[in-house]
């Protein structure tokens, strides 16, 4: 079957689905099956098209339209088939998850989310398959839109709103950013398809000028530090499956732009460009992992965790662009693989996570982890997905976060031979070390939400009405965590993958023999540097170790085990005496006082005598650096020169007849000057 | 490898007799016998356990997970391959032990936590608060030697260290790796093994409620762990004889440098005190800067 009707399906899929969903808006139920089954079917569909161009070839091909220089054009190559399938799989697991937990919303506008779903799904799939400036900035929009809408899908609580809002506002900028950088290309090419367009031969400051527009208007999308802050309060505010897909695919279609720009459009630049994305990428790592230990609002926690991830991606982004401008485009493929295994393990991960938060919200009813607790007894088979997805993010051995992070850690490492001379070795060291210290920084993140949700008694009684979920939400959660083993276990697949796929964007066979293709390791061996990773080894010794640990525990019989309550010094244990979240993190939030800079504030109630005090409240906050520093002021600058500009507007007519006169006379004495 | 594994898990619980049994002859007592902790494995192993009712299976499975990873990353050094290059491999990754740790540490803190009570929450809590800490200070330490060999796998840093000189970068190198390996260990000044006050504890409080065998895994994994580290620094900081001596006397001045590195740790524990917690990142931050030196200095 050819590409063009597989493709077609595919869209097909997802239309019949808005356009049908109306009939069915007096049954609750079947639209639920009907909206989120297609929606899963038009995901599959999408993997079917990346894998269909991984076997054969890049494909492209165009719909004309009457239109002034628009033509629907569609262009799948490997990088696109790539960012294709990694949508097709998260949007498949997170469709049939949905099916159970659209329930939640059952006589709250549940129809008009499942529309705007499977738009917001349609759109993702258009954004990185088509290839013409109009079309993308119109499906670009047209992903903005619905994810605004779905955001604000609770619009009675006002937090949602204004979230939304925030959201809409520093999209449109970004957007903005991305026109500007278009207009750019299209000025210097004279074509708007995206094959036509290259800046290799433009003027440094136009290739200046791109980049930076590119990097702001992709960055606000992407969630780097500082234009994150929209991102945790979006991805809280959405439906937690719809949380799920903006946090695993949609950031990841902003990083499907800046592939385009710095791979393809602008081709090789000056230095300096990666070096800018590696000091971005750092902060938003660090600053990223310190915010979220301090949240303990679960959602809050996994999208600050995106901020994150999306720093390590840009690591891997800088390094290439680096390696690339010195002249080494084998390294560079290593670094762009890097940072391309990591967008696929985190959107794994990542919705994993989401989903398995989903399902402790929709039982509990509460995203507070200070209120959770002892659910892994009552939902065992989310603790264990949710503790794979821990383990993931945290990149841990055996699972795919590992072998990410080891990728971007030797991208890092070779980062001398490029950037030579003391400088570049102590710069190499230091972002080593930083991202060390997010790995770090994760691992406790991680080991505080896990044990506060699932671990030791209840916090709360809101746990006692809680129950394991329903099979639809648990086989994606099964599905995504067995991905993130296999993609741990066995990585050679995946970076033959990305060594075709970016193959296509440096000179051929500047790529070739990098990649070991062993079946048992990784390893690159270039310019007198080498590495090498076998997991399967590490796995066996794993394996090993566990078997002699279960061979020492059972020599001499089996011991007996009495059972008791945990020992508290002599009182009967309650919830009361279990360490919180802020108490976790209260060690680190002290050590990086300085970045985070906690406040706390008590009030005394006393009662006539401060020795017998009835209560004391006690408010903990940290100072969230951007919005107090850097938007408040800007809000507030911007707010006074408008109420400066407001002066001209009198309310006076005979005043803006005077204003339109000048303004005419002005324009025919300047116009007849030509 | 597997028998380098067995050879250190062997040795390790001597290897912690020794420095217990140095701090108490420096301390003027006698202290227990070089070959306690093995007499102490033993009873631990004969012992029943207590299990908490309030903890689930993640609390059965962390001394296994813990004892793997230690056995693991045992089997990972390159102990062998230090002396013999039919040992050297190119795949064991530098990343790989240390992340093999992680893995170990997670789960000890996870299980920490299951337990519900206040010290297990503590004991993890401040764990992950060393973790953190000594993260960057530990890569920046490796990396200085790693960045020599062009590296980060095991053998080819081994012998990139043993093939240079004993210069400035190399001593700054082995003073950070030292102060790391007290974090890392655990050992005072970063945390006192032998405290019996559990607002003190911090490795000693995540396993509180561990008892019988599960608690003799655990010890015994630690063990291993420290033996590990201990190794890493022996061949990775110290200067070594040229492959031309004979094998014997290399292995003899490889035993003689851990045996001298356990008894310069009971040195600096009982010189010092523990340090209180929020002091630790300054004590890390001297062993970054120290790495950071090695490193420009090369």
């Amino acid at each position: 079957m050819e590409f063009i009707y597989s493709y077609l399906f595919m869209i097909g899929v997802f239309v019949a689905g808005i356009i049908f969903l109306p009939l069915l808006h007096h049954n609750v139920k079947s639209a639920n099956y009907f909206a989120h089954g297609l929606a899963a079917m038009g995901s599959l569909a999408a993997v079917y098209c990346a894998i269909f161009v991984f076997v054969t070839a890049p494909q492209a091909f165009s719909i004309p339209l009457n239109l002034h220089m628009v033509v629907v054009s569609v262009r799948v190559d490997n990088l696109a088939a790539y960012f294709l399938a990694i949508i097709g799989l998260v949007g498949t697991a997170v469709s049939i998850y949905a099916m159970a937990y659209g329930r939640e919303y059952f006589g709250r506008r549940f129809n008009t989310m499942a529309g705007l779903y499977l738009a917001f799904l349609l759109s993702m799939v258009l954004v990185v398959t088509v290839s013409h400036v109009v079309i993308f900035i119109i499906v670009w929009e047209l992903m903005t839109i619905t994810s605004f809408l779905l955001v604000g899908q609770e619009h009675d609580r006002p937090t949602s709103m204004k979230a939304a809002y925030l959201y809409l506002v520093m999209t449109h900028v970004g957007t903005a950013f991305i026109i500007i950088a278009f207009l750019l290309l299209w000025k210097t090419c004279g074509s708007m398809e995206f094959a036509a367009l290259t800046a290799a031969h433009a003027e440094a400051w136009v290739r200046n000028t791109i980049f930076i527009c590119s990097l702001i208007g992709f960055g606000m999308k992407a969630g780097i530090v500082p234009l994150h802050i929209w991102l945790p309060e979006a991805h809280p505010a959405a439906p937690t499956h719809v949380s799920a897909l903006m946090s695993g695919v949609m950031i990841k279609t902003a990083i499907y732009g800046m592939c385009r720009f710095y791979l393809e459009f602008l081709g090789v630049g000056p230095a300096w460009w990666g070096g800018v994305i590696l000091l971005l990428a750092i902060i938003s790592a660090v600053l990223g992992v310190l915010y979220a230990l301090m949240e303990h609002d679960i959602k809050s926690l996994l999208a600050y965790h995106s901020v994150e991830n999306i720093g390590i991606i840009l690591l891997g982004v800088g390094a290439g662009m680096i390696f690339a401008s010195e002249g080494f485009p084998a390294l560079a493929g290593l670094a762009w693989a890097a940072a391309l295994y990591h967008v696929l393990n985190h959107a794994l991960f990542k919705s994993l996570l989401f989903l398995g938060a989903g399902a402790v919200i929709s039982t509990t009813h509460t995203r507070d982890i200070e209120h959770l607790g002892g659910l892994i007894k009552i939902m065992p088979y989310t603790a264990v997905f949710f503790l794979a997805g821990s383990a993931a993010i945290s990149a841990l051995p055996p699972f795919n976060g590992f072998v990410s992070e080891w990728l971007t850690f030797q991208s890092l490492f070779i980062l001398p031979i490029a950037l030579t001379g003391i400088a570049g070795k102590v710069v190499a060291a230091v972002l080593v070390s930083l991202l060390g210290l997010t790995g770090a920084l994760a691992a406790a993140c991680f080991v505080k939400a896990f044990g506060m949700i699932f671990l030791a008694k209840p916090r709360s009684a809101k746990v006692a009405a809680a129950g394991e979920v329903s099979g639809l939400m648990l086989v994606p959660m099964g599905f995504l965590a067995v991905l993130c083993l296999i993609l741990g276990v066995f990585p050679v697949g995946m970076m033959g993958l990305l060594q075709r796929t970016l193959a296509d964007f440096f000179a051929p066979g500047a790529l070739g023999g990098l990649v070991n293709t062993e079946w048992y390791m990784i390893g690159f061996h270039s310019n007198s540097t080498s590495g090498g990773l076998s997991m399967p080894t590490l796995i066996l010794f794993l394996a090993a170790g566990l078997m002699i640990a279960a061979v020492v525990y059972r020599a001499g019989g089996r011991p007996s085990v009495v059972h008791g309550e945990t020992w508290t010094c002599g009182i009967i244990p309650a919830s009361k005496m279990e360490y919180t979240s802020t108490g976790f993190s209260g060690p680190i939030r002290r050590a990086f006082g300085s970045i985070l800079r906690p406040h706390t504030g008590m009030v005394f109630d006393n009662n006539d005598s401060p020795y017998f005090r009835i209560r004391v409240i006690v408010q903990m906050r940290i100072t969230n650096v951007f919005t107090e520093m850097v938007y408040h002021p800007l809000n507030r600058y911007v707010v006074k020169l408008s109420r400066f500009m407001k002066r001209i507007q009198t309310g006076s007519v005979q005043l803006y007849i005077g204003y339109i006169t000048v303004v005419t006379i002005i324009v025919l004495i300047w116009s007849t000057r030509w | 490898m597997l028998g380098q594994a067995l050879l250190i898990a062997g040795f390790a619980p001597l290897v912690a007799g020794l420095i217990k049994r140095s701090k108490s002859r420096l301390q003027n007592r006698r202290g227990p016998g070089l070959f306690q902790l093995y007499r102490d494995l033993l009873k631990l192993f004969s012992k029943d356990s207590v299990v908490s009712t309030t903890t689930s299976w993640i609390f059965v499975v962390t001394p296994f997970i813990y004892l793997a990873a230690a056995l693991a990353a045992a089997a990972l050094t390159s102990l062998f391959a230090y002396f013999s290059p039919v040992f050297t491999s190119r795949f064991v990754d530098l990343f790989m032990l240390l992340y093999l740790f992680a893995l170990g540490r997670f789960f000890l803190a996870l299980a920490s936590l299951d337990a519900g009570s206040a010290f297990g929450g503590m004991g993890g809590s401040r764990e992950m608060f060393i973790s953190v800490m000594v993260e960057p200070a530990l890569l920046l330490v490796l990396l200085s030697v790693a960045l020599r060999s062009h590296s980060t796998g095991l053998t080819a840093m081994a012998e990139a260290a043993g093939n240079n000189p004993l210069d400035l970068s190399a001593i700054f190198a082995a003073t950070a790796f030292f102060i790391v390996l007290i974090a890392e260990t655990g050992r005072i000044p970063v945390d006192n093994p032998d405290t019996h006050l559990e607002l003190t504890m911090v490795h000693e409080g995540m396993v509180l409620e561990y008892s019988g065998r599960w608690l003799g895994m655990i010890v015994w994994a630690s063990a291993i762990k420290q033996l590990v580290m201990i190794i890493l620094f022996v061949t990775l900081f110290l200067p070594r004889l040229s492959a031309d001596w004979p094998l014997v006397l290399q292995i003899a001045v490889l035993g003689a440098y851990v045996l001298g590195t356990a008894v310069t740790l009971a040195l600096v524990e009982t010189l010092t005190n523990k340090m209180r917690l929020f002091k630790v990142p300054g004590f890390l931050a001297v062993a970054g800067l120290l790495a950071l030196l090695a490193i420009v200095a090369q």
